[in-house]
C-alpha cells in the first residue's frame, strides 16, 4: 500500500471545505435558474402595470432563499470541521 | 401610527339652486372621498355645470401648446405662484395671446416644416437625374417613343435587347442602385415596362424644370431660409416659454379646478329638486366640516354623519404617520395599500428598515457616500416621490455610518487575521489609531469567527422575532375583521407553532453550549450549566444528543433541557389547532399541510441573509484594498497609478452593489418574510375633492 500523502483529519477538513463551496455554488446555480423565469415574467407584468412592481419584487427574490440555505449549511461545515 | 386615519361616512343634500356654491366651498375644504353613486328610480347622476364645455375647450387648447413646450404640471418647479384673482382677470385675454402668439407660431412651424419636407422630397429626385446627364425637358415622353426614367437593381440591356434592338438606354450608378433612362418605341413599351420591372424598376417623375444645377441651388437656398425661420421662430417661442411658463402653468391648474368643479354633478345623484352628494371624511374634521359647509349655505344644505352596517362601510385609506415615517410609505405602499381596518405597517418598516441595511452594509466611507449622494440629489428631484426614496436612502446611510463604526470598517475592514492594518487597508494606520479606545479592535468584529457566529445567532433571533410579531399582528387583523375565533385558527395556530419552533431551535443551541462556553464556542455563561429534566446532566452531555427524539437516538433523555420540555406542548397545542382549522377545509389531506411549519423554519433561516450579504461585501472590500496596495507599494510591482485605479474601480463596483443588494434585501426580508403574515391590502387611497395647488397660491 502506498503511503497516504495528506492525514486523515486534513484530508476531512478538506472534503469539508469543498462541501462548504458545492453548498453555495450549486444552491446558487439553482437559485439563478429558479429566478431568470420569475424575473423575466415579472418584468412582463410591471411593463403592463407600474403597480405590479412590489409584487414581482417580491417574487422574483423568493428563490433566493435556497442560496441561504446553501450559505448556513456551508457555514455548519466550516465550523464544525473547523476549516 | 399603526392604523390608518379613523373616517366617517356622510351624505350632504340640498336644493339644487345650492349645487354650484357646494362645490365651491367642497373643492376649497379639499376632504371629501366622494363615492360614486348608483342611480334609481328617483336619483339620476347629474349633468355637468354648463361652463364645463367651455372650460375643457380652453383647456385642450391650453395643453396641446403645453405639451408642445415640453410643460410637465408634475415636473415644473415654479419660481413664483399667482393669485387666483390675478389669473381670473387675465385669462381671456392671456389664453388669447397664447392662442396667436404662440399657437400660430406652431402651426406656422408645422407649415414651414411641411414645405421643408417637399422640397427634400424634390431635391431626392433631382440628384440622380443630375447624375444621368440628360436635360430634364428630353427625358419626357414623345408622341412615338416612350421613356422610362427611375431606379433599377440591376442592368436590363440584355433583357431589352430579347425584345427589340430599336432602343436607347442611360445607365449610372447612384449608390447601392443604378438611375436608369431607356427610350423604346411605344409599340414595344408594355413588354420593356415588364422586363424593367424584373430588375425592380422604381419610376421617377421627371419634375418640369429647364436645368438641374439652377432648380437645385434655388431649393438649396430655400431649404436653409426655412430652417433660419423655424430656428428664428423656435427661440421666439422658447423666450416666450421662459417668459410665460408660470402663468400658463398657473391658467392651467385654474382651468383644472374649475373643470373639477364643473364636473362635481357627475359623482353625485340629483333629483327635480335636490342633491345628493355621498363620501368620507376624516372623523376629526367633521364637525368643523358640517359647521362650515351649513353655515355658508344658510343652512339650506344639510350634512349627516351616515351609520352605516359594516357591509357598507368601506372608507378609503388616508395613512397618518409622522414625518420621519411618512418617507417609508412608498416602500409599504409599494407592497400594497392597507385596507382601511388594517394595521399600517409602515412604522415597523421605518424602524427595521435603516436596522437592516445598516447591518447588512455597515461601513462608515460607504455610508457617507450614500448620504452625500442622498442629500445631492436631493437637490436635483424635486418631486414628492424622489424625495421620499431619497430620504430613505439617507436614513440607511447614517445607519451604514453607525454600524459601520460598530464593525470598525470604512472602505473595508482593516483588522483581518494576523495581518498589519497598514497591508490590508489603504487608512489602516488611521483606523488603528482610532480604535485606540477598544485595545485598536472593532467594538464588533464581524470578520472573525466568534464574530460570524454571534451575528448569526443575532439574525435568526432576529427573524424568529418577526415572524412571531408577524403573526401576532395577523391575529389582530383577523380577530377585528372575522373574530377571534377565525383568528386562533388562522393566525394563533401558527403563532404557537412558531413559538415552539423557536424554543427548538433554543433547545438544540442550548444543547451545543452557546449559552454556556466562553468565547470563541459560546456566548460566555449566559445560562446555568443544568438546565436538564431527566436526570442531572450537564451541556457536556447535552452535545452528545443535540436533537434528542425519543426511539431514534440512543440515551435521549441526555439532551432533554427545559427548552425541548417548554416547546413540546407548545408543539402539540399547534398541531391540535392545526387539524381543527384544516380538516373541516381540506379533509384527512389536510394533516399533509402541517410540513408548513418547515417553510416557517426556512423563512427563519432566510434571515441569515443579513449576515450573508454584509459579509460578502466587506470580502470584497478586503479584495480591492489588498490588491490595490499589494499593486501600489513594493514589494510588489509597485505600480502606484494602476493600485490606485484598481481601488477606485473596485470601491465603486462595492458601493453600487452595496446600495442595490442591502436595499432590495432589506425589502425582501419584509414583503416575504414579514408581511404575508398579516398584510392583505387592497384598500383605496383617500382622494378627496379638491386640490393641492402648486402654481397658484
Amino acid at each position: 500500500m502506498a503511503e497516504a500523502l495528506i492525514s486523515d483529519v486534513a484530508f476531512v477538513k478538506g472534503c469539508a471545505a469543498i462541501g462548504a463551496g458545492l453548498a453555495v455554488g450549486l444552491a446558487g446555480i439553482g437559485a439563478g435558474a429558479g429566478e431568470s423565469g420569475i424575473g423575466a415574467a415579472a418584468v412582463g407584468a410591471i411593463a403592463e402595470d407600474r403597480g405590479f412592481l412590489g409584487l414581482g419584487l417580491l417574487f422574483t427574490v423568493i428563490p433566493e432563499t435556497i442560496v441561504i440555505f446553501g450559505l448556513v449549511i456551508s457555514f455548519i461545515l466550516m465550523f464544525a470541521y473547523g476549516v | 401610527m399603526l392604523k390608518p386615519e379613523s373616517m366617517v361616512k356622510v351624505s350632504i343634500v340640498g336644493p339644487r339652486d345650492q349645487f354650484e356654491s357646494v362645490s365651491e366651498i367642497l373643492y376649497r375644504l379639499n376632504l371629501v372621498h366622494i363615492e360614486d353613486p348608483v342611480e334609481d328610480e328617483y336619483f339620476k347622476l347629474g349633468e355637468p355645470f354648463e361652463r364645463a364645455s367651455m372650460i375643457s375647450r380652453s383647456l385642450v387648447q391650453l395643453r396641446s401648446i403645453l405639451s408642445y413646450l415640453k410643460l410637465d404640471p408634475e415636473k415644473f418647479v415654479p419660481k413664483r405662484r399667482f393669485r387666483e384673482e390675478e389669473v381670473k382677470a387675465e385669462l381671456d385675454r392671456k389664453l388669447e395671446e397664447y392662442r396667436t402668439e404662440i399657437g400660430a407660431r406652431i402651426d406656422r412651424i408645422k407649415e414651414l416644416q411641411e414645405r421643408l419636407k417637399a422640397l427634400e422630397d424634390e431635391l431626392r429626385v433631382i440628384e440622380p437625374l443630375k447624375v444621368l446627364g440628360i436635360p430634364p425637358r428630353l427625358l419626357k415622353d414623345y408622341r412615338t417613343i416612350r421613356a422610362f426614367v427611375g431606379f433599377v437593381k440591376a442592368d436590363p440591356t440584355p433583357k431589352i435587347q430579347n425584345i427589340t434592338s430599336d432602343f436607347e438606354i442611360f445607365l449610372k450608378s447612384y449608390g447601392k442602385e443604378y438611375v436608369v433612362a431607356v427610350f423604346v418605341r411605344i409599340e414595344h413599351a408594355d413588354d420593356v415596362f415588364r422586363v424593367l420591372q424584373e430588375v425592380g424598376f422604381r419610376e421617377v417623375t421627371v419634375p418640369d424644370i429647364e436645368d438641374y444645377d439652377t432648380r437645385i441651388s434655388e431649393i438649396r437656398s430655400e431649404i436653409s431660409s426655412l430652417q433660419d425661420e423655424i430656428k428664428r421662430l423656435e427661440s421666439e417661442i422658447e423666450e416666450l416659454k421662459s417668459r410665460e411658463a408660470e402663468l400658463m402653468l398657473a391658467i392651467e391648474e385654474y382651468l383644472s379646478m374649475e373643470l373639477e368643479k364643473s364636473e362635481l354633478p357627475l359623482r353625485s345623484l340629483v333629483s327635480k329638486y335636490a342633491f345628493v352628494i355621498v363620501g368620507y371624511i376624516p372623523a376629526k374634521r367633521f364637525d368643523e366640516f358640517k359647521s362650515t359647509v351649513e353655515s355658508e349655505t344658510n343652512g339650506r344644505v344639510t350634512v349627516e354623519k351616515l351609520d352605516e352596517k359594516k357591509e357598507e362601510f368601506d372608507p378609503p385609506t388616508l395613512l397618518k404617520n409622522p414625518p420621519y415615517v411618512k418617507d417609508f410609505e412608498v416602500l409599504s405602499t409599494t407592497f400594497a395599500i392597507p385596507k382601511y381596518h388594517e394595521i399600517d405597517p409602515t412604522v415597523i418598516v421605518s424602524i427595521f428598515f435603516p436596522l437592516f441595511f445598516g447591518l447588512m452594509l455597515g461601513d462608515i466611507g460607504y455610508g457617507a457616500l450614500i448620504t452625500v449622494i442622498a442629500l445631492y440629489l436631493k437637490r436635483i428631484f424635486k418631486t414628492e416621490g424622489w424625495q421620499k426614496l431619497l430620504n430613505v436612502a439617507l436614513y440607511s446611510g447614517i445607519s451604514s455610518i453607525i454600524f459601520g463604526f460598530i464593525y470598525g470598517e470604512c472602505f473595508g475592514p482593516f483588522v483581518v487575521g494576523e495581518y498589519e492594518p497598514t497591508r490590508v487597508h489603504f487608512l489602516g494606520g488611521i483606523l488603528y489609531q482610532l480604535y485606540a479606545f477598544n485595545h485598536h479592535h472593532p467594538i464588533f468584529d464581524r470578520v472573525e469567527e466568534f464574530g460570524v457566529k454571534a451575528l448569526l445567532f443575532v439574525t435568526l433571533v432576529t427573524g424568529m422575532f418577526k415572524l412571531l410579531w408577524g403573526f401576532a399582528l395577523g391575529f389582530r387583523n383577523v380577530a377585528v375583521e372575522h373574530g377571534i375565533k377565525e383568528a386562533v385558527l388562522e393566525k394563533g395556530c401558527w403563532f404557537i407553532g412558531v413559538l415552539g419552533l423557536t424554543f427548538i431551535i433554543f433547545g438544540f443551541s442550548y444543547n451545543l453550549g452557546i449559552f454556556t462556553a466562553p468565547p470563541p464556542e459560546g456566548f460566555g455563561k449566559l445560562l446555568p450549566d443544568n438546565l436538564y429534566i431527566l436526570g442531572s446532566y450537564t451541556v457536556e452531555d447535552g452535545k452528545a444528543v443535540p436533537l434528542p427524539i425519543p426511539g431514534m437516538v440512543k440515551g435521549w433523555q441526555a439532551g432533554v433541557n427545559i427548552f425541548y420540555a417548554i416547546a413540546l406542548p407548545l408543539i402539540i397545542i399547534w398541531f391540535i389547532i392545526f387539524l381543527k382549522a384544516e380538516i373541516p377545509k381540506m379533509g384527512a389531506m389536510g394533516v399533509v399541510m402541517a410540513v408548513e411549519l418547515l417553510t416557517w423554519f426556512g423563512q427563519i433561516l432566510s434571515y441569515a441573509r443579513l449576515l450573508a450579504i454584509g459579509l460578502s461585501s466587506v470580502y470584497f472590500a478586503f479584495v480591492f484594498n489588498y490588491l490595490g496596495l499589494k499593486i501600489a507599494f513594493p514589494p510588489g510591482m509597485a505600480l502606484l497609478p494602476l493600485g490606485i485605479i484598481i481601488l477606485i474601480l473596485g470601491h465603486t463596483i462595492n458601493l453600487i452593489l452595496g446600495i442595490l443588494d442591502p436595499g432590495l434585501q432589506s425589502l425582501r426580508l419584509h414583503y416575504v418574510e414579514f408581511f404575508t403574515k398579516f398584510f392583505e391590502g387592497g384598500g383605496r387611497l383617500y382622494k378627496p375633492f379638491g386640490r393641492i395647488k402648486k402654481f397658484l397660491e
